[in-house]
């Protein structure tokens, strides 16, 4: 990594006490450099249809790391983590959950963790900050574990050896003694976290795959997320037809899936910056001034009890997947065009059975409405080829 | 206009997004012959217009807002125009024959006449009303006029005005158009008179067709195949109204009015020809040598007088055109020159032709020997009687005609079942049910695009007149995918096979099937007896495709719009609504979505079923059965009448092509005949099956998270299954059943040089699984030189399983004949081979065997020897990298950088390679994988280049001179000894066209552009291994032509030979003859005089940058590396040199 060793800790410890900033936000972006018009364009993601909101898990980008806007945000307020502790350990009553800390970094937040009483695993990813982090529980009784890795780059699904900091889930949860629990059982762990602040999508995807098929983590049960995630991604993953310009894939998909809950939100404002060269001081690149001025919002993400109650399976959720990918490519299109594409059966019929009019949009749908869509047709009876979509397709 | 765009574009988007339109309806009258439904002819009366609603449903539902809203109007008590006129849009719909409706034109005329001028807000409202109706009336007669068009084809309802006469913009020439003399007399005086608008003499004339916008190379086309498909009125009519709207003149080219020009001529339609002419002069062009020879051809059909002929000759020479060039420059067929003569000679008696030039022959030295004449030449011999040769060569004319095989598949033959014999006859019903419906919409398509060109618009309609119509139809059936197919797959075969059987079809129709039997029975004489082959007169065979995508898009909308099948096909008897066939789906890849035509589950269940016996493919798409035509022009060769290129290129890259055309014929050409005629013969085993997958059923109750285990462990069986399905069902083993005797497969070449077979299902390269066994020769005892190639093979357990399979298929009955695989000879890294006889370097030329030695010498054991020597000094000088890589130093770790170090492999890809073999090794510290490779890749290369001295510096130079030519502005170009002319076609943007509309748009890439700049990165890293590709297909085509003069038969795959064991002396001396006589040439000073030719411009250019730049090229150019000391002669004795 690119972080000095030794200076690190000084430098966040600095930021700390000066108080200029309840968040430190180190970034490797070089500020010079510039910004690649392909990054851009696939910003554009959700609004054209040509391209696909879902990114490659085959072949990520090696650079990902070097790019300008690749920021790493560690909590370094004692006050925020105080409050952030309360937030997510709940009630002082309640039996506390294991809790899994993505990226502690200084470890300011793990402390407040701790001292709220909960029993902690800090998933680091630096090497940098393991010692530190290791040497905060010592007198502690093994409340507080260190782990070196990504906890974004937990099974990754490229396949291929695993190397640390990627981990297997099977190993990870071995070795802290999780076991698995059925879906419909309570809430086994919780994770915090922050998304990285390029790959939220990409995050968010590889979160949702897993989710919908009952993989990696989401095998030993509904685990929470409490994760932090910029204004845009957040306000889009909240989307529905109320606010149709941001409605996409993702919302449905997570909609769907998880009961989503903001636990608090924490503007970027008073966020120091941290290039490789130090601090950014008077930054006038547009990108980071749009992202100074918006807020992070910490949401909890809890996968929904009766997400599998119906027909919508962990074997067949990448048809509801395509699906929506379907319909959303062609977002102002109505459902009945789309449906036509997606299964032989008589697509009027379908829409009549959801109480739906022949002429609905595809962004008039709600989240559950889409569910719905997808068991009627799953559950429908007397035929025998309920989809046009089969696992070919993808390798075509 | 708007609200008409909306119409259409709505209907085409409904069209495009819901294929089975309204089935609820469909339902409804399920009286029908067996399975498939209604028989679903379109008819304009009332009660079958609701059948017809998905085909026509925006239009229907137009009508039917149409009808509410005049009832609207009604209901507000409006004058009765309005209602006259919704009677006159109601006329078809009566299915009322009377008359026919006027044209569009008349009726808007006579109701705008009859509205009274409206005053008030409301009547405006009206007004504006009226004027959406009234487009929308238009759009809907029209439409409708098709439908009773195509129901009744000898009603003809629609008035074919085709315009003739042109509307000149010049008053002068105007004046022509009302001539008082004959047409004959006006002719020289058009030609006389100056072409109008001088304005457009420069910058008009785009010299190639590259250079010509999308739009113009469109109608360029469409004039071509209007002349192709005898549709000239409508080529002409066409040229007429483009030439009278300022801005569509402009699209027009010299190219245009003389195709067109030269359609009349044949004919002999004299005033036809003047109109072109004078549109021609008013357009401001001249005419050249083709138009000229349009004109005298058009004399000379209609006997014309000798005066006329004599002023247009006057006017000829006067413009400068020579007359001997109109017989030499200008493509026509025979009975054209002699028709142009025929005129010609009425003035000039004593003009006779130019005499022919003599069929160039191919100078390089190193061909000499095998052109020469003298002394007996024995050529192998077929071992098969002629007449079996001539049998062949009828069942190949009878594939090739039909353009299609029928293969009997291998796969296990199903019982025919009472289940199997079901779903067969139901998708015989299902597929002449398809026959009909698609006929049905291609004549519908055909009268509506007609009648585009008709209004003045470009339209496929000539493209589609290709081939006749039950052709297109059988075309279409046969494509329709069995499993699901990319939408931009399907279009391009679909317009592929178009292609190919057209030319097949015009083949056949002129008389040239005729001529090439004879032709090939002399060919096949000569196989059987040494005389020497006669070149094969050149088929006239010009390829413009542009349309290829457009019209693609056409047959593939036809297919999906047209296929449809009960929604249930067990229901026997009852009543099923229709669904689609094919459905249009998307498929999401990583930032593109891309469009798939995927079947109906059910038809796929129903094939599978149905487990037909037999497979059906293209023609060209596998191997020949009788010996290949030899290449005797770049299109012409290999396949009988099947079209074939003897170069691919990237698709639309005409540069190679005009190339081609103009370098004299090479040994390439020749390599057809001589280099892969490989009689392959195939080991076989009958009934194979695929694995079926236990389709378990999983109880409700099962938990999530067992479901998804069990989802994953479906997938992979599934994919399992699909791989052996996709084998479908083991086409190429169908393939060598059917073939089973001896076949042919003819080869052509990919840019640099090397040769490829031109069947891509059935060949001697790719993967080992499909690899038959090569050449078929008479049993020979296998020499003892045999027997040590085997045991000193290196991967003996690969060539030992392939012995033993073909022993085992010597076993079979049907194939149990005596046979030997044949003995691939394979270069020591043929490439670095190449470079050390390039660089002449001793130590390199010992490495790589070019030296004499007992043992074989080993390049990557050298290579690593002599990076443990320096490994060892610098770990004596203490360096820790070194002393870790102790003992780990092996052949294979430095291999596979070795290998590609001739590719271009860079430093980086070389760490990267290293780095893979270090992390296998176990025992090696893994936390110094990084350090340790990156420390080898330097000391390999540095040993490469203390050992390949001349390698490196010829490599530098290569990349040296590619970067600076292309920073010139140039892709890079080059002569192989040879003299087969090379471009690398690496450029920097390629142009992305797209084709919008209907049932999606198609993107994809044109190379085609030169005006493009090169890609500088491609260009310097592709020349050198480019180069080396080309000197080694040399010395593989000068090999194969020796062996085959020798009496060798020869098989290789780019730098391993094989032949059959006995022959393996003869082939190891020609081989290294060969060797050495190419690089006995100075290939490096050619190369260097070539590029400085090409390349440094002669008049230093005006810039100082440039001048600067130009002169560094030429310094690089001329700057050839020395070569070293070593001596060639001394590798004809190198036993190991390719062993």
């Amino acid at each position: 990594m690119w972080i000095p060793v030794a200076g690190l800790p000084l430098r966040l410890r600095l930021s700390a006490l000066a108080g200029a900033g309840r968040f430190c936000i180190l970034g490797s972006g070089a500020a010079m450099r510039k910004h690649l018009p392909a990054r851009n364009r696939r910003g554009l993601a959700d609004s054209s249809p040509q391209l696909l909101p879902e990114p490659d898990f085959r072949n990520p980008p090696r650079k990902a790391s070097r790019s300008s806007l690749d920021f790493k945000r560690y909590v370094t307020d004692r006050r925020l983590a105080t409050t952030l502790a309360q937030i997510v350990c709940g009630k002082p009553n309640r039996p506390p959950h294991l809790l899994l800390e993505c990226n502690p970094g200084p470890g300011i937040l793990t402390e407040a963790l701790l001292e709220a009483g909960a029993t902690v695993v800090a998933l680091e990813s630096d090497k940098t900050f393991i010692p530190h982090l290791e040497s905060l529980g010592k007198n502690l009784d093994g409340k507080l574990r260190v782990i070196h890795c990504d906890f974004f780059r937990i099974d990754p699904r490229s396949g291929g050896a695993i190397k640390p900091p990627a981990m297997s889930s099977e190993g990870l949860f071995k070795n802290l003694g999780v076991e698995e629990v059925p879906w419909t059982a309570g809430v086994p762990l919780k994770v915090f976290g922050m998304f990285p602040s390029r790959g939220e999508k990409r995050a968010l995807w590889k979160l949702a795959y897993d989710l919908y098929s009952c993989s990696s983590i989401y095998k030993f049960g509904r685990i929470e997320i409490n994760m932090f995630i910029g204004e845009k991604e957040f306000q889009k993953l909240m989307a529905d037809p109320r606010n149709r310009g941001l409605y996409y894939v993702l919302s449905v998909v997570w909609q769907v899936a998880c009961e989503i809950k903001v636990l608090h939100m924490e503007p970027w404002s008073s966020f120091d910056v941290y290039t490789r060269s130090g601090r950014l001081e008077n930054t006038k690149r547009k990108e980071v001034l749009e992202l100074l001025q918006q807020n992070l919002y910490l949401i909890q993400m809890t996968p929904r009890r009766n997400l599998f109650a119906n027909s919508l399976t962990p074997m067949n959720y990448n048809i509801f997947f395509h699906l929506l990918k379907h319909c959303f490519g062609k977002r102002s299109a109505t459902v009945i065009d789309h449906l036509r594409s997606l299964t032989p059966l008589d697509a009027a019929d379908i829409l009549m059975q959801i109480g739906k009019k022949e002429d609905e949009k595809v962004v008039n749908m709600y989240p559950e409405d889409f569910k719905r869509l997808f068991e009627t047709i799953e559950s429908s009876e007397d035929c025998t080829y309920k989809w046009l979509y089969d696992d070919t397709l993808e390798d075509m | 206009m708007s609200v008409l765009c909306w119409g259409r574009g709505a209907a085409g988007l409904r069209r495009a997004l819901q294929p089975c339109g309204c089935p609820g309806l469909l339902a409804k009258e399920g009286i029908l012959g067996g399975v498939c439904g209604p028989r679903r002819s379109s008819s304009a009366s009332p009660q079958e217009q609701d059948q017809d609603r998905r085909k026509d449903w925006g239009h229907v539902e137009l009508l039917e807002v149409l009808q509410a809203r005049v009832r609207q109007l009604q209901a507000e008590s409006v004058s009765e125009v309005v209602v006259n006129r919704v009677d006159v849009a109601r006329l078809p719909e009566r299915g009322s024959g009377d008359g026919g409706p006027q044209p569009p034109r008349k009726v808007q005329r006579g109701a705008t006449g009859a509205s009274p001028v409206p005053r008030s807000g409301w009547a405006q409202r009206l007004e504006k009303d009226k004027r959406i109706q009234r487009m929308h009336m238009q759009q809907l007669e029209v439409n409708l006029q098709m439908q009773v068009q195509s129901q009744s084809e000898e009603l003809k309802v629609w008035p074919k005005h085709l315009q003739v006469e042109p509307r000149l913009l010049s008053k002068q020439l105007a004046v022509f158009l009302a001539p008082e003399s004959s047409w004959e007399e006006q002719l020289p005086r058009v030609l006389q008179e100056a072409p109008r608008k001088l304005r457009l003499a420069v910058g008009r004339a785009p010299s190639t067709q590259a250079q010509l916008s999308g739009q113009q190379q469109k109608l360029l086309a469409f004039f071509k195949c209007c002349l192709l498909t005898d549709h000239l009125p409508l080529a002409h009519h066409l040229l007429v109204t483009h030439h009278s709207q300022q801005r569509k003149q402009k699209l027009l080219t010299l190219d245009m009015y003389n195709t067109v020009m030269l359609g009349w001529a044949r004919q002999g339609a004299f005033r036809e020809l003047v109109y072109v002419l004078l549109m021609v002069k008013d357009a401001g062009l001249t005419p050249d040598l083709l138009s000229y020879a349009a004109i005298l051809q058009c004399m000379g059909r209609r006997g014309q007088d000798a005066g006329t002929i004599e002023r247009c000759l006057k006017q000829m020479s006067q413009e400068g055109l020579k007359l001997q060039a109109l017989f030499t420059a200008v493509p026509l067929s025979a009975e054209e020159q002699a028709t142009v003569l025929k005129a010609v000679h009425k003035v000039k008696r004593t003009f006779s032709l130019p005499p022919r030039p003599p069929p160039a022959v191919n100078t390089s030295k190193l061909l000499r020997a095998v052109y020469a004449k003298d002394g007996p030449v024995s050529y192998p011999k077929l071992h098969l009687p002629l007449k079996t040769l001539q049998s062949l060569f009828e069942k190949q004319l009878c594939v090739e005609l039909a353009s299609k095989v029928c293969v009997v598949s291998v796969e296990k033959p199903a019982l025919p079942s009472e289940e199997v014999t079901h779903a067969r006859k139901t998708l015989q019903t299902l597929r002449d049910h398809w026959e009909k419906a698609l006929c049905r919409v291609l004549q519908e398509t055909k009268n509506h695009l007609e009648v585009e060109v008709h209004k003045g618009r470009f339209s496929l309609y000539p493209f589609l007149c290709l081939l006749d119509e039950r052709e297109v139809v059988q075309m279409l059936l046969q494509a329709l995918p069995a499993q699901g197919e990319s939408f931009t797959t399907l279009a391009r075969e679909l317009s592929a096979r178009t292609f190919s059987r057209h030319v097949v079809q015009r083949r056949r129709l002129s008389g040239q099937v005729q001529a090439l039997e004879t032709y090939y029975r002399k060919y096949l004489h000569l196989l059987a007896s040494d005389t020497k082959v006669r070149r094969a007169p050149p088929l006239l065979l010009r390829q413009y495709w542009e349309m290829q995508m457009e019209l693609g898009k056409q047959l593939a909308e036809m297919l999906v719009q047209a296929t449809r099948m009960p929604s249930s096909l067990d229901n026997r008897h009852g009543s099923s609504r229709l669904v689609p066939v094919l459905y249009h789906v998307y498929s999401f890849r990583n930032v593109q979505q891309i469009g798939i035509l995927k079947p109906h589950p059910a038809y796929v269940q129903l094939l599978e079923t149905a487990a037909e016996p037999t497979l059906t493919f293209e023609a060209v798409d596998v191997p020949m059965l009788c010996p290949p035509l030899p290449w005797t022009s770049p299109h012409t060769g290999a396949f009988l009448l099947s079209p074939t290129k003897l170069m691919r290129t990237v698709e639309g890259a005409t540069q190679h092509q005009e190339l081609l055309e103009t370098c004299p014929p090479t040994a390439a050409r020749r390599s057809g005949r001589s280099h892969p005629t490989g009689q392959l013969r195939l080991a076989c085993r009958p009934g194979l099956e695929a694995p079926q997958p236990e389709e378990a059923h999983l109880p409700q109750s099962a938990t999530p998270a067992r479901k998804a285990e069990l989802a994953g462990s479906w997938r992979c069986q599934k994919v399992a299954r699909r791989c052996t399905a996709c084998g479908l069902r083991l086409y190429r083993l169908s393939l060598a059943q059917h073939l089973g005797q001896v076949f042919w497969l003819p080869h052509n070449m990919d840019f640099s040089g090397r040769t490829y077979p031109c069947s891509p299902h059935f060949n001697h390269l790719g993967s080992d699984g499909r690899c038959p066994p090569g050449p078929h020769c008479p049993p020979h005892p296998l020499s003892p030189q045999g027997r040590k190639w085997w045991m000193g093979a290196e991967e003996p357990w690969q060539t030992l399983a392939c012995c033993m399979e073909v022993a085992n298929a010597a076993l079979l009955p049907p194939f149990s004949i005596s046979r030997l695989r044949p003995l691939p000879q394979d270069g020591s890294c043929n490439g670095l081979q190449h470079y050390a006889a390039l660089g002449r370097d001793s130590v390199g030329a010992a490495s790589v065997n070019l030296e004499p030695s007992d043992v074989p010498q080993d390049v990557y054991s050298g290579v690593a020897a002599q990076v443990e020597v320096f490994r060892r000094q610098d770990a004596q000088r203490g360096t820790r990298v070194a002393q870790m890589l102790e003992g780990f130093i092996t052949r294979k770790v430095v291999k596979q950088t070795v290998m590609t170090v001739v590719y271009g492999v860079t430093r980086y890809g070389g760490r990267l390679q290293i780095e893979k073999r270090l992390r296998e090794l176990t025992d090696f510290p893994q936390e110094f994988v990084w350090e340790a490779s990156h420390y080898l890749v330097r000391q390999v290369f540095k040993s490469l280049q203390e050992m390949f001295s001349g390698t490196r510096a010829i490599q530098h130079w290569l990349t040296e001179s590619a970067r600076l030519i292309s920073h010139m502005g140039s892709v890079v170009e080059w002569v192989t000894p040879l003299g087969i002319p090379i471009i690398q076609p690496y450029r920097l943007e390629h142009k992305v066209k797209q084709v919008r509309g209907g049932i999606q748009s198609i993107t994809y890439t044109h190379n085609g552009d030169i005006s493009q700049k090169p890609n500088t990165r491609k260009q310097k890293n592709g020349f050198p291994p480019n180069f080396i590709h080309s000197l080694d297909s040399s010395h593989m085509m000068l090999t194969a032509l020796h062996c085959y003069r020798k009496g060798l038969t020869f098989v290789s795959v780019h730098d391993c030979y094989w032949t059959h064991a006995a022959d393996v002396a003869v082939m190891n001396q020609v081989c290294r003859e060969q060797f050495v006589r190419l690089h006995s040439e100075p290939i490096l000073e050619d190369l260097s005089r070539f590029l400085v030719s090409r390349f440094c411009p002669n008049p230093t250019p005006r810039k100082i940058s440039q001048c600067w730049e130009a002169s560094q090229l030429k310094e690089t150019l001329q700057a050839v590396p020395k070569p070293g000391a070593f001596d060639l002669e001394r590798v004809k004795h190198s036993t190991y040199f390719f062993s």
